[in-house]
């Protein structure tokens, strides 16, 4: 029984981290059209900082080598996660925010994401090097005495606490003036530039909530598991988090809500239990991972908006007399003099 | 002052090979106005069939290497006609289709992956001397590597400047819409343009092998965002850019090994990336109305 419960409690607790993570993103994708591709670096920042923060002083002889030590309680360590990931993101923002282009800022991204992951990596007295750190002390775990699999559907409580504040903190950006203002930067820079917003604030203040959200789902994961190394937040690890979004339906947090279910949960995790062919011990990774891109590009293909579409406002319009402008379709239109199209 | 020289020259042939890729990728932008993010898994296939064409057929070297890269070519064609296509075909913006080649990158490294397997591969060639060139020093296989790109990038402007086919992609690079009112098959321009993509990324990919000695699938989408540097620093979409910006990047990338560390050569292409979005975003030869 207990052993079910731990089970279905981890399934949980992935289920509340996967969640966070995808509000961080929807606020910076879904609401302000930022294509944040590196979005498991924030998580790590979050994580490693949190995790120096609370463990002890790195000791010589150990061979675990890493930045402070300071032995803070868990509360402190998160806040100092949440700030390291929210840094990161304003410096990965002050480069890629600049440009109009959408791709430039894919392409800064990408590149900050695996100079982070190539400096994490190779130097040993920041988080240990490729080893990663091990023995990060769970919240409350020295106090509360539990068996594993008790202490775990403690956890789930606490993660599900912090993923409700998300949530809640995440929809009031949705339908505040600053969400407002997101949106219309995400439908039109320019119109939203020429009504004086100041683009380049408010998509800097998306990206920096959002990997701040990120960041908390970081320090959850390395409370959680206890360890961090480089090889568990590769480029795949982030996709998952983008397939959520996709497929749930960005926007709108009920889609996060339900993508995270669906492809962080039942498709991502319930596939680790799957027990490994000896003579292929990759391939299940390797199918999976196979599996959520093509899960991606055939939900952008059959329903584009996701399981969950975001209510978009609708408003009284004028007919306009002049012709679309849409791009050019591939197949040359009948001309049809003035545009019936909106 | 030897180490200079030698520097100098590792340097001439990392741009060689990153001019390659640089080339195919900046090409393909111009032309259908998206950045590829699979990009990465192209190297991969050039540099796993060739092995395959090596090692499965015993081809030799040369051949297998023709091999590779025309299979890479038809796999970015295939690529493009079944997945990408039908998207454009929709009017999917750019931003969605960033989207759906950076799942594309997850769907075929994996599946390199899944097929050739996760291990370290080489090529077989017989080691030879070093060659003296005046103060540079280099192996048999970094000569052919500046020899295959030099020859490579002359056939790509000789294709450019007096085809009609080389023509037609210039003209879409410029105005797709206005190119399909002068008559262009653009879907057949596009095609091409992806198959000589491909060829080019699979061209860099083994050429990149030759110079790394042991590679794996992800040795080319390690090497992604270098390449991406060098197309933004010559300007994005401008084949004679890209050249420049290859060399250039690949001269930095080699110095910065030699004065910081190894373990962070990778990083100065990421500060020149940097230092260009901030001081000169349009790049070295700017594309009216594409930055």
């Amino acid at each position: 029984m207990g052993v079910v419960l731990g089970y279905v409690a981890t399934l949980g607790v992935y289920f509340c981290v996967y969640n966070i993570f995808a509000f961080g993103l929807n606020i910076q994708f879904g609401y302000a059209g930022i294509l944040d591709f590196t979005v498991i670096t924030f998580m790590a920042m979050g994580g490693y900082m949190a995790g120096v923060a609370a463990l002890g002083p790195s000791q010589p002889g150990s061979g675990i080598y890493y930045i402070l030590g300071l032995s803070l309680p868990w509360p402190v360590a998160l806040l100092v996660g949440a700030a390291a990931a929210g840094a990161l993101g304003y410096l990965v923002g002050l480069i890629a925010l600049r440009r109009l282009r959408s791709d430039y800022l894919a392409i800064v991204t990408l590149a900050a994401g695996s100079i982070v992951l190539g400096i994490v990596s190779n130097s040993n007295s920041l988080f240990d090097g490729s080893e990663g750190l091990v023995g990060v002390p769970q919240p409350m775990n020295g106090v509360l005495k539990l068996t594993p699999n008790a202490y775990t559907v403690f956890f789930l409580g606490l993660c599900a606490v912090i993923m409700v504040i998300c949530w809640l903190v995440a929809n009031r950006i949705y339908r505040s003036p600053l969400g407002r203002t997101m949106r219309a930067i995400r439908e039109d820079l320019d119109v939203a530039e020429a009504y004086g917003k100041r683009t380049f604030r408010i998509r800097m203040t998306a990206m920096v909530i959002g990997c701040v959200i990120v960041g908390i789902g970081g320090v959850l994961t390395i409370w959680f598991v206890t360890a961090l190394a480089p090889a568990g937040w590769g480029t795949s690890e982030t996709f998952v988090v983008w397939a959520a979004l996709i497929v749930g339906g960005r926007g709108n947090n009920l889609g996060a809500v339900v993508g995270s279910f669906l492809v962080a949960v039942l498709f991502n995790e319930a596939t680790r239990f799957i027990p490994a062919i000896s003579s292929l011990p990759n391939l299940i990774p390797e199918v999976r991972n196979m599996s959520i891109g093509a899960l991606v590009i055939l939900t952008l293909w059959f329903r584009p908006q996701g399981v969950v579409a975001e209510r978009k406002a609708r408003f009284f319009e004028v007919p306009l007399r002049t012709g679309s402008l849409e791009p050019v379709p591939m197949v040359p239109a009948p001309a049809t003099g003035s545009g019936a199209a909106q | 002052m030897t180490l200079f020289w030698l520097t100098l020259g590792f340097g001439v042939v990392t741009g060689a090979v990153l001019s390659l890729a640089a080339v195919g990728l900046s090409l393909q932008f111009g032309v259908t106005n998206f950045v590829n993010f699979a990009y990465g898994a192209y190297l991969a296939f050039g540099m796993f069939f060739t092995y395959t064409g090596q090692v499965g057929l015993h081809l030799p070297l040369w051949l297998a290497v023709i091999f590779g890269v025309l299979a890479t070519g038809v796999t970015s064609v295939v690529v493009d006609a079944l997945i990408l296509e039908p998207f454009v075909r929709r009017g999917t913006s750019g931003f969605f289709l960033l989207i759906i080649t950076f799942g594309l990158s997850l769907v075929l490294l994996n599946l390199i992956q899944a097929i050739w397997g996760v291990g370290f591969d080489q090529f077989q060639i017989s080691a030879s001397n070093p060659v003296r060139l005046g103060p540079f020093s280099f192996t048999p296989a970094q000569l052919a590597i500046v020899g295959i790109a030099a020859a490579t990038l002359v056939a790509v402007h000789l294709l450019l400047t007096r085809t009609t086919l080389g023509k037609s992609m210039r003209a879409m690079s410029d105005n797709a819409p206005l190119a399909r009112a002068t008559g262009i098959d653009t879907t057949r321009v596009t095609r091409w343009t992806w198959f000589l993509s491909g060829c080019l990324a699979g061209l860099g990919g083994v050429t990149l092998a030759f110079n790394t000695v042991e590679f794996q699938a992800f040795t080319g989408n390690t090497f992604l965002f270098v390449i991406f540097a060098a197309v933004i620093l010559g300007g994005i979409g401008q084949i004679y850019g890209a050249m420049l910006g290859a060399v250039i990047i690949g001269l930095v990338v080699n110095f910065a090994g030699l004065v910081i560390s190894s373990a962070y050569d990778l990083d100065a292409a990421f500060a020149v990336l940097v230092l260009v979005l901030l001081l000169r975003p349009q790049g070295i030869i700017p594309t009216l109305g594409k930055a």
